[in-house]
């Protein structure tokens, strides 16, 4: 440890803002409150701070972040964000140190996200202990007021001195190029340590229940009142989640400049708060219900995150507990009303495995060229496309990728081939805007890859066995990627039946491949619609696609069931499947949920605390079904 | 690529929102270089029915008026209502609760305006969706001209325009500003929809819900909420009575 003068500080403040060439930021007073900006002089600097409105999360995920910039006068030209100034932070609490390395997890863990990467490494961390316990704060009971990682330098304002602890080789360097310090004694040590423990006593709030006890807790709690006691009070502002340090979901949008010729991605704070978090293009809220989004903030940051990481996303500095009007975010208060309940013993949540990423992935889109289309039914149109390296996309079957076109937006698609060769097939449906946008596109035309992306099936895991195919309307175009693979590789497999359903006669899709079907002896099919408008031709079955289950043989327990298509339809079927007799472990969906980032950040595509994009879309029926939000 | 043709056209209202978009400088001059204009009051002489979008101010007060929308539907494809008062009505909405025959005394007196066309108003007025369909609602008074121009560039596009569904406080907060109850001010925020980076509490002014509410309000949760911070009953209606006058859970 070392020490300065005060006044020594201060002109070590003062060097910095004038003579470091990053930009220096600190805790400044705005109002009665306090906020992290840009320091004009170290006078400014205000250390005595209790918190600050908004964490310093905002410099490592901006709230308006532009991620790349792209000419929309050419036909694939992007220009990736990555070039970031320096800056160094004064005055972050131990709290939000914590915060900060629980982000670093998820943003660099797994797939790294590169704007963030780039942010953390061109920023310097000045930690400050607390001096001021703010009120609302639970810091204390979370064992979150004291850091001993997470900064580059951290001091500590004992009145009349500064003592800093150095923990980095750029904050030592920093503190030898600007600072007047010299080496502390074992008083100083002393009174940072009387300093801290003052802190330590000095919280009113606390939550009384250990955060290792908090996943068993919620475990056991889910039908507890006070989840409709509290959101029915909500005003589904988002407040709590935007000023959270430990919640970091975002958005991502397309916006084309007036003159049309250039345009910005960019990501901006979301929140599962608010309703449309998990709307998709259907109109479909996967996360409808308010009481149901509660929970979820709640869950992720007891339970979810923990059994994911190791770490409780709640640091307790109570940011939430100010901004929300109503005082129901408090996860505090929530805790200590549920712990006079039963604890159950923690059922872990299954997180399925998810298969490991592909090198080099984040969020910028690489070349493609639209190589064939063709037009498949009214609303269905296939598309093959070739990346412009060259490359084979090398997925595997069930995978998917985000098609991108820039000005629009992105769509995740799944990939409608059978691993292998140059190029790959997808199949869209003009829902919307970027799915809209493709269909107008032919070939020679340019859009972005991302991927693939995703968990798809294990084709090594389904050999030898026999397959139940199942798939309702547009799930047949993810289905034939493993289909399609398994009749390459027959042999490998044993019996293989397909039942496939769709609305109407106009929207079978594939027919020419579906006639092929028809001259081999090694697979049975059964097709359905829904209904047959009059003087539409159909020879086959009429009903939805669980009725022709009765229609096929196959031995319940030797038989692994592929069911894919909407929610509407997987429900109804793998109700059908369990009747049949069916092992749950035997049965295979595929999810759909709302989906931004693909890579397991943005946290639109949660199911509890499974991340679809990652873990998924293919899952094992009995990994998901006691999920209250899977089905 | 042929460019679009472009009309503006205002009904009942300021003409502020014409004076927003005037105001947006260099970017009218970029959308200039992608539209072509063919009639806008506010910045030229000429005049065309000849037009692919309009964009509509103002509300309806008046048969006259309501005939001449009907027509700007026939001639344009897409129809954008833009500020609050061809959005949902606005202030002018506020007339609503007298008799007509009470708000031509109590505006023109004893002037004779029996038969007069001009003269002639409706019971109420009338937002353009209660006389047209409407295909784009660019809401606020006035209009904010950074979302402007994103819903124009997205119409120009062919992507359909999207409107936040969240609250205003979600840009509050973006903001990092006070929350303005805490500073003991009444704010609709909590209620009206966002998409004007939350302007009036950035000036620490509460919000005045001119953007309308959100589709699902929480009403009654904020009702709780304005009990809890002591506003009276008063305080509430006069605020409540500006934009969001008639309107489900005022
Ligand atoms: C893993 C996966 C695989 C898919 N595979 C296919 C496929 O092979 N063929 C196909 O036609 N469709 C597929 N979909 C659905 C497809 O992603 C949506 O129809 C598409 O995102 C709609 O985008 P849009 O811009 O046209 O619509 P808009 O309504 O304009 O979409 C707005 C935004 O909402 C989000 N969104 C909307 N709908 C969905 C959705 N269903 N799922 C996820 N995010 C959504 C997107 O982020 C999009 O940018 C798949 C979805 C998922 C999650
Ligand atoms: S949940 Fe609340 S107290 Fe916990 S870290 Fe987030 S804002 Fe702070
Ligand atoms: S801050 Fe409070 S009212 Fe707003 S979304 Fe969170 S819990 Fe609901
Ligand atoms: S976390 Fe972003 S889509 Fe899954």
């Amino acid at each position: 440890m070392q020490v300065m003068s005060k006044s020594d500080w201060l002109s070590f403040v003062d060097r910095l803002i004038r003579e470091d060439p990053s930009e220096i930021v600190g805790v400044k007073s705005k109002g009665p409150k306090f906020v992290f900006d840009e320091l004009d002089s170290a006078e400014e600097l205000r250390l005595d701070y209790d918190v600050t409105i908004l964490p310093p999360k905002k410099y490592f995920l901006p709230v308006y972040e532009d991620m790349m910039k792209y000419d929309l006068t050419s036909a694939f030209s992007v220009d990736k964000m990555v070039d970031i100034p320096p800056r160094i932070v004064i005055g972050v609490h131990p709290y939000d140190l914590v915060a900060m390395e629980q982000m670093d997890k998820v943003y660099l863990g797994d797939t790294t996200d590169e704007l963030y990467k780039a942010r953390r490494e061109k920023t310097l961390i000045i930690a400050s202990d607390i001096l001021n316990v703010s009120e609302d704060s639970f810091a204390g009971s979370m064992g979150t007021n004291v850091s001993g990682s997470g900064y580059d330098l951290l001091v500590t304002d004992l009145g009349d001195s500064v003592a800093v602890d150095v923990g980095s080789e750029k904050g030592g360097s920093l503190l030898s190029s600007y600072a007047n310090a010299g080496a502390a004694d074992d008083s100083v040590e002393a009174r940072v340590a009387g300093l801290r423990e003052g802190v330590a006593s000095g919280y009113s709030k606390s939550v009384d229940v250990d955060k290792a006890d908090w996943p068993g807790l919620l475990t056991n709690n889910h039908e507890h009142s006070v989840w409709e006691e509290k959101s029915d009070k909500c005003l589904e502002c988002g407040s709590c989640t935007l000023v959270c340090p430990t919640c970091y979901c975002f958005d991502v949008n397309d916006t084309a400049a007036l003159n049309l010729e250039s345009g910005v991605r960019t990501r901006t704070w979301d929140g599962c708060m608010m309703r449309d978090f998990s709307l998709v293009g259907g109109g479909e809220v996967f996360r409808e219900g308010i009481k149901e989004r509660y929970q979820h903030r709640i869950y992720r940051k007891g339970m979810y995150i923990p059994e994911r990481y190791g770490f409780t996303a709640c640091v307790g500095c109570g940011r939430c507990v100010s901004a929300c009007l109503p005082d129901i975010a408090d996860p505090s208060d929530v805790m200590n009303k549920l712990v006079t309940s039963s604890m159950g013993v923690p059922k872990p949540l299954p997180i399925p495995e998810a298969a490991p990423a592909a090198e080099g992935l984040a969020m910028v889109p690489r070349p493609a060229t639209i190589v064939r289309t063709e037009t498949m039914t009214e609303k269905e149109k296939l598309f093959e496309i070739k990346l412009d390296d060259g490359m084979p996309l090398g997925h595997g079957p069930g995978q998917f990728v985000e098609i991108s076109i820039f000005g629009v937006g992105e769509a995740p698609i799944s990939v409608s081939s059978a691993p292998g060769g140059d190029t790959f097939e997808i199949v869209v449906r003009k829902v919307g805007d970027v799915t809209g946008k493709l269909h107008g596109m032919d070939a020679g035309d340019k859009i972005g890859i991302r991927g693939p992306l995703g968990t798809g099936f294990d084709a090594e895991a389904l050999k030898g066995k026999n397959l139940l195919f199942i798939a309702g309307g547009l799930g047949v175009v993810p289905m034939r990627s493993l289909f399609n693979h398994v009749l390459r590789n027959r042999a490998d497999y044993g019996e293989v039946t397909i039942l496939y359903g769709c609305k109407d006669p106009s929207e079978l899709l594939f027919g020419s491949e579906v006639k092929d079907w028809e001259g081999r002896d090694d697979l049975v099919h059964k097709f359905t619609v829904d209904a047959c408008p009059e003087g539409e031709e159909w020879e086959h079955n009429v009903g939805v696609v669980g009725t022709l289950i009765p229609q096929v043989q196959f031995d319940p327990n030797d038989t692994t069931a592929i069911v894919v298509g909407p929610p509407i339809m997987y429900r109804f079927v793998i109700r059908d499947l369990k009747e049949a007799g069916i092992p749950d472990e035997n049965i295979i969906v595929s999810l759909e949920r709302r989906m931004e980032c693909g890579i397991g950040k943005c946290g639109h595509c949660q199911i509890n605390g499974v991340y679809v994009c990652k873990e998924g879309p293919v899952f094992n029926y009995a990994d998901m079904k006691d999920l209250p939000e899977a089905f | 690529m042929t460019k679009p043709k472009v009309a503006f056209f205002d009904f009942a209202c300021c003409e502020g929102c014409q004076l927003q978009i005037a105001n947006l400088e260099e970017a009218v001059i970029d959308l200039l270089g992608v539209v072509d204009l063919v009639s806008f009051r506010e910045v030229m002489k000429e005049h065309s029915d000849d037009y692919d979008i309009a964009f509509i101010e103002g509300c309806i007060q008046r048969p006259m008026d309501a005939e001449a929308l009907k027509k700007i539907r026939e001639n344009a494809s897409i129809i954008v209502a833009y500020g609050a008062c061809a959005v949902d009505g606005s202030v002018h909405t506020l007339r609503n609760e007298f008799t007509k025959e009470d708000v031509l005394n109590e505006v023109y007196g004893d002037a004779d305006v029996e038969g007069n066309p001009y003269w002639d108003i409706y019971d109420k007025a009338k937002p353009i969706d209660e006389v047209v369909k409407v295909d784009v609602y660019i809401p606020g008074c006035p209009i904010d001209r950074d979302e402007f121009a994103r819903i124009v560039s997205d119409v120009l596009q062919g992507k359909a325009p999207k409107l936040p569904n969240y609250a205003i406080c979600v840009e509050c907060k973006k903001n990092e500003n006070i929350c303005l109850f805490e500073l003991g001010e009444f704010c609709l925020g909590p209620i009206t929809r966002a998409g004007c980076n939350s302007a009036c509490p950035n000036v620490k002014s509460g919000c005045e819900g001119c953007r309308g509410f959100l589709d699902d309000p929480r009403t009654s949760a904020h009702k709780e909420v304005l009990e809890k911070y002591g506003v009276s009953v008063d305080e509430m209606m006069a605020a409540f009575s500006i934009f969001q006058y008639g309107k489900e859970g005022s």
